[in-house]
Formats: C-alpha cells, structure tokens, sequence
C-alpha cells in the first residue's frame, strides 16, 4: 500500500489499535476491552445472512461503554460458558481517510478456540469494518461493526469477538 | 416401534424418570425420525410473512428432510420434499427466494410451485432414438408433498394422513396464547442459528424448564425478567406434549425473593449495571407478562422475553447436535422506539445473548455428562411433586418435561408403565 508521508503516522497508530485490541481479547484482559472505543463507541455483532437481507436484528449490539463493561462484568461474575483459549488472526486491513477526520478500516479475521485439553477448532470467520476516531489519547473505535460469515454459531458467543 | 417394547420400557408411569440412552442412542433417534417427524404432528416450516409474495419460497426441515416451502400463484402455501423425482437430486438450491417453476439442476426436470412434473427434456429422445418410454405420465412423478396448514400466520407441514387438523392439535389452551402475541402483522427483524452440541430434545427440556431460568440465568434474577417469586403458571394441552410457561410481574414480594436465593450466589441485590438503558423500553402489552414460553410437540417454541418476540425451531443435525433456528421478529405497527427496544434487547437472546448463551451451554454440559452412564441410568424429574401430571401455578417446578416425555413416549411406541 502507498501511503502519502503525512498518512503514514495515523496508518500505524490505527495498526497498533488493531494489533492491540486483538491482543487483549487473546490475553483475556477483558477489562480493557471498553477502552478501545470513545465512551459512546458502537460494538455490533452481525450475521451475514442478516446484513445481506436487509435485516437488522443484532447478536450484540452495545451503544456505550458502560454496557461494554456490562459484559465483561457479567462474563467474569455471571455468566456460564466454556472456557476456553481463543487466537485471532486478523488481516487484508484495508484503511481509508474519511472527510470528517475519521478512518474507515476493514480487516478480515479468523478466531481459534482451544479447550482446557488443548484441541483447538475454528470458531469464527468473518469481517471488521470499523469506523476510528482520532482523540486526544489515540485512536479509538467510533464504530466497530463484527460481521460474522459463521453466523451458525458454534454453541454461543460469550466473549466479544 | 415393536423392536423397542421390549428393551425400552419406560422406566416410570408417572414420568419423573427419563432413561439417558434417549439421548445417545442411535437407534432411538432412527425411530424418531418414522415416528415423530413422519408420523401424525405438525412440524413448523416457517411463517407466512417469509413467503407472502406468489412464487416466494423457503427451505426448512422435518426432522432432518429438507422441505421446500412455497407460495403459489393461487396464494395456497405448498411444501414438498427438497428431491428431485428423477433420480434425487436436492431441487432447490438456494434457502430462499422467489420463482413460479423449480427446475433441477442435474437433468432438467421441471416443476412448478406445487410439485406437479411440467417437463422432462428429451422426453421423445433425440433424431428418433431414446427418450422416455411411451407411457411415462409426468402426473405419476411429482414431488412428494407434505399437508400444509397454517395457524395464525405461522405454517406448519405433515406427512401423516393421521394428523388431525392443527386447530386441534393445537387445542384452545395453546391457541389462546399464540393468539395474544400473533394478534397483527409480523415483521421479521432477523435471523439467529446456533449450532448446539446435543441431542434435539435437551433444548425441549431445557425451554419446558422453569426451575433452571430462576438458577441459571442471572440476568433473568436480576433484573427482573423472571424470578419464581413471580406469579407464574406452567400449563399443557390435553396431550401434555404442548406446554406454556407464563411469567408476569405481579404481586411479588421482596421478602419472598429474599428467602427464595437465600445463600444462593447467583442472585445478587447489590448487581448493577453501568447502563440499564437496555431495559428502558416500553411493554409490548399491559398484561405484564415478561416471559413466556410456549412449545409446540414436537420441536418448535414460541417465546417472548421482555419486549422479545421469537420463533425457535430445534432443527436436528444427527443424534448429537441440533440447529436452533431463531426467527426473531417485532410487529408492522412498530414505531421506531418500539423496533429501537427490540434491537436493544437482542442482547438477552440468541447465540450472544445475556440469557440464551447459558442455554446452550446447558445442552453441552448434559450431553457431555450423559454420554457414557450406565444403560439403566435415568434423570430425576419430581420438582413439583411425582404422580399425575397437572397444570400448576407455580414456576418451581420440572412437570411441563414429564408432560412432553409422556406424550413421546406414546408417540414413539415405548412400553407405558414402569419395568421394575
Ligand atoms: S435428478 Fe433431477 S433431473 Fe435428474
Ligand atoms: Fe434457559
């Protein structure tokens, strides 16, 4: 990708966003998940089969990031799920300048779970396409919307993609 | 079915005991599949709202069969099996979408939308040679069809001539409930599918169950969506195969909640959320009922929770696992807030969702702990008491399971009263 000099700064720091916000959930660090997006940040998750109908029915759709940390509060003192490890492997990002200041950015990932007795499966494959901010602090995600092409879900969703 | 009877003997009369192997044996689900999804119940294909329009189809499942579901010209709802009538070959290639004719993709054959033959290339053969023998009759080689009937916009299919009409297969009390939440126009709003390690029946188990939700799903307890101290009612059909677990929000008393989740860590006061605004939304109707859950023998539930209104199809995918099939849907005259509050509560079910993510966990762990007892091992289901098996307004109790294992039971031929 040919990047003009002046883009190349915010380029890499949407990079590390990226890099970072993957590592967290691979590091089980879920308290700082809600950080990644401004405080009225939007993280969606969304069927494929649902996108392409038109339909707009949700798996997850937070507004906040109080309801961000609602999760992870309800996933580490509520909730019962399997554990498990998970690895995401995230590429073909794609990075746009929008006319507001904001980045458009969309990458393709893929999400391993592995059990407590080590066997591994694919969990999920799908698209991010994210909407980042640049604030004061870096950037942030505005918007990230998950849509999933396993969209029959392997059992359930717990953790945020 | 006669080789059952005399090794699958029900172990109790009264239903408080199910035998594990109904859930790992292979030949049990082999004999489900003649007896129940071929044999005389209704099995829901899907609703009309998803084929309103001449020559709109769907594909759903009976048991495992794929059924093609069609609207015709004529506006009559048809469904046939997804096979061609030549040599098999699945017809209909896509899951949904809109034609007056089907044609197959492997020779030609063609069909139009109620499974009558139309034509078969080379029918005369070709330069004189070949061809379809003299007196093949295209009327002989339609596809197979299932009845259909439809109660309230939602459709459903038969292959049993035996089935009675499905107003009564359905019976008042049931009836009386899809009539309060199907009382005007749908509008579909999405689909969810999970894919659920288990065997088909343990999500009837677990939607037929109001003494886990109270246990298992916090968010239930918390928040107020359901608590047993709630006035609630589990009630059947004649049949008892069919069951309604009915929660509103009325007359509860914190003392009793209280004791009720007296030492148990689920349920806890002091739990706040950051942002409850997932709650803010109007009620769908003033009758304060915040959960309902309706199922329909012998594999699809109706449910609201909250301000969610939802179809969930137990689609089969071998003895071990099963799709749930989620048709998520809110009403025409929905204004913005209105549809605005069911995306939001989106986030309590299906795959991801606050409540349902545990259910299917649920499923996962009891397969996983069922697999390899002992033949003779069985559940233990007296919540609620043993004995006959009654209509109760209580939710602390399992007797809407001991209805719907009766009910199969007798539908799949397993010899009535207990062996010991
Ligand atoms: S199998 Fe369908 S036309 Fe031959
Ligand atoms: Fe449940």
């Amino acid at each position: 990708m040919r990047v003009l000099s002046s883009e190349a700064a915010p380029i890499c720091a949407i990079r590390v966003l990226l890099d970072d916000y993957t590592a967290c959930l691979d590091r089980d660090e879920l308290e700082r998940w809600p950080e990644f997006f401004v405080p009225d940040g939007i993280y969606k998750v969304l069927s494929r089969e649902n996108v392409e109908r038109g339909l707009s029915a949700p798996l997850i759709y937070y507004y906040s990031r109080g309801m961000m940390r609602d999760r992870v509060t309800a996933l580490r003192d509520a909730l019962t799920y399997e554990f498990v490890y998970t690895r995401h492997l995230v590429s073909g990002t794609q990075i746009a300048r929008l006319s507001d200041g904001a980045y458009r950015v969309t990458s393709t990932f893929a999400i391993y779970q592995s059990t407590e007795e080590g066997v591994t499966r694919l969990f999920c494959v799908g698209g991010y396409e994210d909407r980042v901010a640049m604030t004061p602090d870096g950037p942030c995600f505005a918007e990230r919307t998950v849509v999933v092409d396993t969209f029959g879900v392997l059992n359930l969703i717990a953790v945020p993609l | 079915m006669a080789h059952h009877s005399s090794t699958h003997k029900w172990p109790t009369a009264d239903f408080t005991r199910v035998p594990y192997r109904v859930f790992y044996d292979a030949d049990i689900y082999r004999s489900e599949a003649d007896r129940l999804f071929r044999g005389p119940h209704w099995n829901y294909l899907c609703t009309e709202t998803e084929i309103s329009n001449p020559g709109d189809y769907v594909i759903s499942y009976v048991g495992e069969t794929q059924v093609v579901v069609n609207r015709t010209e004529d506006l009559t709802i048809m469904a046939f099996i997804n096979s061609c009538a030549h040599r098999g070959a699945q017809l209909v290639r896509r899951l949904r979408g809109n034609t007056l004719s089907h044609t197959c993709a492997y020779h030609q054959w063609c069909y139009d939308t109620k499974g009558a033959l139309l034509g078969v290339p080379q029918q005369r053969g070709v330069k004189g040679k070949g061809g379809m023998p003299a007196d093949f009759d295209k009327a002989k080689h339609s596809l197979k069809t299932l009845r259909v009937e439809t109660y309230k916009g939602l459709v459903f299919g038969t292959f049993s001539v035996a089935t009675p009409p499905l107003h009564d297969y359905l019976g008042p009390k049931i009836r009386e409930q899809i009539d309060r939440i199907f009382d005007r126009p749908l509008k579909l709003l999405g689909y969810y599918r999970q894919r659920i390690p288990a065997n088909w029946k343990l999500y009837l188990e677990n939607v037929k169950d109001p003494y886990h939700a109270g246990l298992l799903h916090l968010f239930h307890v918390t928040f107020g969506i359901y608590r047993p101290t709630m006035s609630g009612r589990v009630f059947m059909d004649e049949t008892q195969g069919h069951s309604v677990l009915r929660t509103a929000d009325i007359g509860e008393q914190q003392a009793d909640v209280n004791t009720a989740y007296a030492g148990i860590d689920k349920y806890r006061p002091d739990y706040k959320l950051q942002d409850p605004s997932l709650f803010d939304v109007k009620p769908d109707y003033p009758d304060k009922v915040t959960n309902m859950i309706l199922t329909i023998f012998p594999n699809v539930m109706l449910g609201q929770v909250a301000n969610t209104f939802q179809i969930r199809h137990v689609r089969p995918k071998g003895l071990r696992e099963f799709e749930l099939f989620w048709t998520y849907f809110g009403f025409a005259d929905d204004d913005n807030a209105a549809v605005e509050g069911k995306l939001r509560q989106s986030n309590f079910i299906g795959p991801a969702g606050y409540i349902s993510l545990e259910d299917g966990e649920a499923g996962r762990l009891v397969q996983i702990g069922v697999e390899h007892r002992e033949p003779s091992d069985m559940s233990v289901i007296e919540m609620g008491g043993r004995g006959p098996i009654a209509d109760i307004d209580t939710l602390s109790t399992e007797v809407a399971l001991r209805g719907f294992w009766k009910h199969y039971a007798q539908s799949m031929g397993f010899a009535p009263t207990g062996a010991d």
